[in-house]
């Protein structure tokens, strides 16, 4: 049976927009009949994340949260994964960390032919309309970043593998960044926009092996 | 021998002044969230640029990345 554990830290504007817009990949993996394990602020802890990686051992983990090249970071930036103290945790599933830079080493690092890393290799740059901050899910401008964020996860629980997966986001990026293109000279938001989405688009990776699924 | 100190992209004078003409042109109203370094307004990224610190410099490689992009052709890319 595949199993889902997902943190969802809330301590600032970033980490509650992936939060709220991560119920959509909860609510897409129970219609799965996947299990899934809700690490969500104050959870979104070491000592929980280790613990529940050790005792309920899913294969498939999502990690939101602010990140460097060798570390993902839980509520109020505690760290939780680190490539050179307990990687070894992501070992074995399939990991996507919307964490910015930790694609670099930390997913290098845990990278193997039973493991897959999908992360960013850089920051993970989003724009959110100001009158939205309270409320996350009604942010179209966000929504452009954070759907095909959220496609690396809703294709995986599709069945797809991890770097089927990572295509699918990146086709999702370059639509949205098509479908703003005609308006750019007009519309100011595109234009800063496409910038954006390609960026992360571009430094959106796949690390180990991509042939893996949940 | 010194190590040759490796040059940042914001410290060019030009390429500074493009990516803050185009910031100029972001509507007041929007909030970007660049990682783990925070959430900035547009007036705050374009200090960050001007003072040319890590905020800055990501702010200036994500600008130039996609107009070069946009020079070699990628607009023609996306549409095949």
């Amino acid at each position: 049976m595949s199993r889902l554990l997902i943190t969802r830290p809330e301590h600032d504007y970033a980490t509650r927009y992936l939060s709220y817009w991560s119920k959509d990949i909860i609510k897409a993996a129970i219609a799965k009949d996947i299990e899934v394990v809700d690490l969500h602020r104050g959870k979104a802890a070491k000592k929980e994340l280790e613990g529940r990686l050790r005792k309920i051992n899913p294969t498939f983990v999502v990690l939101n949260g602010h990140g460097s090249d060798e570390c993902v970071f839980g509520h109020n930036n505690e760290e939780l994964i680190n490539a050179k103290t307990n990687s070894d945790l992501l070992k074995g599933r399939v990991t996507y960390a919307v964490s910015c830079n930790s694609a670099k080493k930390l997913g290098k690092a845990c990278a193997d032919k039973t493991t897959a890393y999908i992360g960013y290799n850089e920051s993970f740059v989003f724009n959110m309309e100001r009158q939205y901050l309270s409320q996350p899910l009604k942010d179209k401008r966000a929504a452009q970043f954070l759907k095909p964020s959220n496609q690396v996860s809703l294709s995986l629980i599709k069945g797809h593998t991890a770097k089927e997966a990572s295509d699918s986001s990146k086709r999702l990026f370059s639509g949205t960044i098509k479908r703003l293109l005609p308006s750019i000279n007009q519309n100011p938001h595109a234009r800063e926009d496409v910038a954006d989405l390609f960026w992360d688009m571009n430094h959106l990776v796949c690390e180990g092996n991509g042939g893996l699924r949940i | 021998m010194p190590e040759k100190k490796k040059e940042k992209i914001s410290d060019d004078e030009e390429i500074r002044e493009l990516v803050v003409a185009r910031l100029k042109l972001m509507s007041p109203g929007t909030v970007t969230s660049i990682g783990s370094m925070g959430t900035f307004t547009r007036d705050q990224l374009i200090e960050r640029v001007e003072k040319g610190d890590e905020v800055g410099e990501t702010v200036t490689n994500i600008e130039m990345e996609w107009l070069r992009a946009l020079k070699d052709g990628i607009v023609r890319k996306l549409y095949e």
